[in-house]
């Protein structure tokens, strides 16, 4: 440098500027040392120079240098730092002896033969140290020289300091992440607690996050099985496949079970477990659920970059809340498994019984329906679930009534005998809903219970053209007292026939005939029905009406003559309506008799009938014969029965075909009043 | 599960497919591998990490180095079939601000080049 003053000003102020655009491109600390260090040689003609930085280790690095080469960190005292503070925002000349420099740094740099040396602190901070060999020619360094010098120190100072900070910042970053990392983890677990509910699939997953998480090179846990004490591997993470049998009662685990905690174990202690998995770091946490060990979590091997090291006791509370979180997923599993058990079990029971069961969520919806209940309603499942109920069983106002005021009422409600439309006009059910309640007895929607009594329905329709609907009732009520299969009986049997009917229909309209018969039945039947009797015939204008068959009831004869009388005052109204019709009256002749029969269905295969036979029918028979218009014509053994009921009058014996003897005979007038 | 890795070229692009635990074995394993592939000319690479389920912070820091002597070399580090843990921890670590991830090899072939 031989220009003058000025130009030498210059010069300097340029590098100066350049310094500024140095630390201001530069991106990394390394780039901003090899920059500075290149600018402040060229500046003040050096041709060997060096940065060195103070890291985090407490150790003195290269950062850039130009024959200052550094094989091994120089590990400066603190007092050595301490002697170097006293020249900070200043510099020292090199040489032996100096107060400022000793140690490891003083070695150093005299063997690389510094010339002047600039210690960077930032207040209290050491941050490194920057050296410049002998000026070119070995000309001696000016004033501005070490000016300069200073100046590019302290502005090396403050970059050097910004990059602690962004490193430190940096550092942290790392650490929340890590943390962020743990959380996520933990919340991750706490997902699996909803949705995964297999017990080996959770301790895998849960494993794996942990084994992870804690940087742990290999992982197992292990799980107790009902009263045995050894411990089930349930999940296994980079371990051997053959762990060591491992027994509850093994002193560790029975520490950890009194403590209700966690232990770590590294290389400067020697357990027995220690010795049994071959491993010196490990680190153990119970899985607790409910104050039950439900097992352990056992992690190994704690790395790092510079190798492995033992656990801490924030990884163990990190692990603890894994493992807590395990328990509580597990013992949903669990849990899960016993509903699903007897989930089964009662879908079992309902599957297996005949009656329909349909249960409704809160909100009338259908959310399962047994097997019964789809053949009753004749639906798919998936057609049914998830329907509400006034959609499903919207052609039937009666049935939705019902649910409805269940619903409202919060009350079993019960109907028998109701048509289900949904299903089809002949369809006949027997309906009970009630309440569904959780264990605390709040409400959770209804269940239907559906019995189809549509085939029941059927016979009792069928029968009760026979029979009274309550004699269809009791004979349907209890299959004992029901035989159709022949047997001998005591009956007391009706006949009731229209007198001159024949040449009475004669002279009328073949339509009016079946009009007159029609109307006449209809009126006859119903008093039949009303008094329990059994239709057994209709023959032409005849009616053969039983009582005592199929069931005997205590006063079969009363009834018997009951309807008869009856029958003949309705026929006395019916003729009042036909004389205002100007038609002709229906007189009506009625003959009863009471004995033994023999009854049960009788007839063909294709054509059968319950009936009964015998003499005492016969006689029946000719007694309604031998009856005059509006008379009642009874056999002794019906006379006998009834005469404290009813008023009669003994007339001459008639001759019955079949029998020798007349048979004495009575005339029934009315029922005596009581 | 030992850590293992096979190597294979696409073009530019080196794919290393890797099984078993993503942790300081492992890392190292995928460090040196890279280095050697970066020393021979090559910028580019994929980690095929179907077969690797758990990773752990060492592993990802490894992972960082690499992508610092990548970017000096003006190079890319991409990534494919990622389970969703590892995926996660990725995005934490803030890997993926300085490499991809990709859903397939095609689409991570397609998107580094």
């Amino acid at each position: 440098m031989e220009g003058n003053g000025t130009d030498q000003l210059e010069y300097y102020l340029s590098s100066l500027n350049e310094l500024g655009e140095v630390l201001i491109d530069a991106d990394r600390v390394e780039s901003v040392g090899t920059g500075i260090l290149r600018l402040t040689l060229g500046t003040i003609m050096a041709s060997k120079g060096a940065i060195f930085l103070y890291n985090k280790n407490k150790d003195v690095v290269l950062l850039s240098g130009r024959g200052f080469e550094l094989e091994n960190p120089l590990t400066p005292t603190l007092d050595e730092i301490k002697a170097l503070k006293q020249y900070s925002h200043s510099h020292l000349i090199f040489s032996k002896n100096n107060k400022g420099l000793s140690g490891s740094i003083e070695k150093h740099l005299s063997q690389k033969r510094a010339k002047i040396i600039l210690p960077l602190f930032h207040k209290e901070t050491f941050l490194g140290v920057l050296c410049v060999g002998q000026k070119f020619m070995d000309q001696e360094y000016s004033e501005v020289d070490t000016k300069v010098l200073e100046i590019v120190a302290s502005h090396l100072t403050k970059a050097l300091f910004n990059y602690q900070l962004i490193e430190e910042v940096e550092a942290k970053k790392t650490e929340i992440n890590l943390k962020l990392l743990e959380l996520e983890t933990l919340f991750d677990i706490s997902v699996a607690i909803s949705s995964v509910l297999d017990v080996d699939e959770l301790c895998d997953d849960v494993l794996w996050r942990s084994v992870g998480i804690l940087n742990a090179s290999k992982g197992v846990v292990l799980l107790s099985s009902g009263e045995s004490p050894i411990l089930n591997t349930a999940a296994n993470f980079n371990w051997d496949k053959d762990i060591p049998l491992l027994s509850k009662k093994h002193e560790v685990f029975k520490d950890i079970d009194q403590d209700k905690k966690g232990c770590i174990f590294s290389e400067n202690e020697k357990n027995s477990i220690q010795k049994k998995l071959k491993e010196d770091n490990l680190i153990i946490s119970p899985i607790t659920a409910k104050d039950e060990t439900l097992g352990y979590m056992l992690l190994c091997n704690k790395e790092t970059r510079k190798g492995i090291e033992p656990f801490s006791s924030l990884d163990l509370d990190l692990l603890t809340a894994l493992s807590n979180q395990a328990a509580v997923a597990m013992e949903n599993a669990r849990l899960f498994k016993d509903i699903t058990k007897e989930k089964q079990f009662n879908e079992s029971i309902l599957g297996s019984i005949a009656t329909g069961v349909i249960t409704l969520d809160p909100l009338g919806e259908v959310d399962s329906i047994n097997s019964a209940g789809l053949k009753i309603l004749k639906k798919e499942r998936d057609e049914i679930i998830g329907n509400h109920y006034m959609y499903l069983f919207e052609k039937d106002e009666d049935l939705i009534e019902i649910i409805t005021t269940s619903e409202i009422e919060n009350e079993t409600k019960s109907e028998l005998n109701i048509p289900l439309n949904t299903v089809s006009e002949d369809t006949i059910i027997n309906v009970s809903i009630s309440p569904r309640l959780d264990p605390t007895g709040n409400k959770q929607g209804s269940v239907l219970a559906i019995e189809d009594i549509s085939d029941v329905s059927k016979v009792k329709n069928t029968f009760k053209r026979y029979v009274s609907k309550q004699v269809v009732d009791e004979l349907l009520g209890d299959d004992g007292k029901l035989n159709l299969g022949g047997e001998q009986r005591e009956v007391t049997i009706l006949f009731t026939d229209i007198r001159g009917f024949t040449s009475m229909s004669e002279k009328m309209e073949p339509e009016r005939v079946v009009t007159t018969l029609n109307e006449y039945f209809s009126d006859m039947i119903d008093i039949v029905f009303k008094h329990n009797g059994t239709l057994d015939k209709i023959i032409g204008d005849e009616l053969m009406v039983l009582y005592g068959a199929p069931l005997s009831g205590d006063n079969d004869t009363q009834r018997a003559v009951e309807t008869a009388v009856e029958m003949q005052e309705k026929i006395k109204d019916l003729n009042k309506e036909r004389k205002q019709r100007k038609e002709p009256p229906i007189l009506v002749g009625a003959g009863i008799n009471k004995g033994l029969v023999v009854s049960g269905n009788i007839g063909s295969r294709d054509l059968m009938d319950y009936t009964v036979i015998g003499d005492t029918v016969n006689v029946a028979s000719r007694l309604c014969a031998a009856a005059g218009p509006g008379e009642i014509m009874v056999s002794k053994s019906v006379y006998q029965t009834i005469k404290e009921s009813f008023s009669s009058k003994k007339i001459s014996p008639i001759k019955v075909k079949g029998k020798e003897k007349k048979v004495p005979v009575f005339l029934v007038t009315h029922k005596k009043s009581k | 599960m030992d850590f293992s890795l096979t190597t294979r070229s696409e073009g530019d692009v080196v794919i290393i497919e890797t099984t078993g635990y993503l942790n300081n074995v492992g890392g190292e394993q995928i460090a040196q591998t890279c280095y050697k592939e970066i020393e021979g000319g090559k910028k580019l690479f994929l980690l095929n990490l179907e077969n690797s389920k758990v990773v752990n912070s060492i592993g990802v820091s490894i992972l960082i180095e690499i992508i610092e002597k990548l970017q000096d070399v003006d190079g890319k580090l991409g990534y494919y079939n990622l389970a969703p843990i590892v995926e996660k921890t990725f995005n934490i670590m803030g890997l993926t601000k300085y490499s991809s991830v990709f859903a397939s090899e095609s689409e991570a072939l397609e998107g580094m080049s």
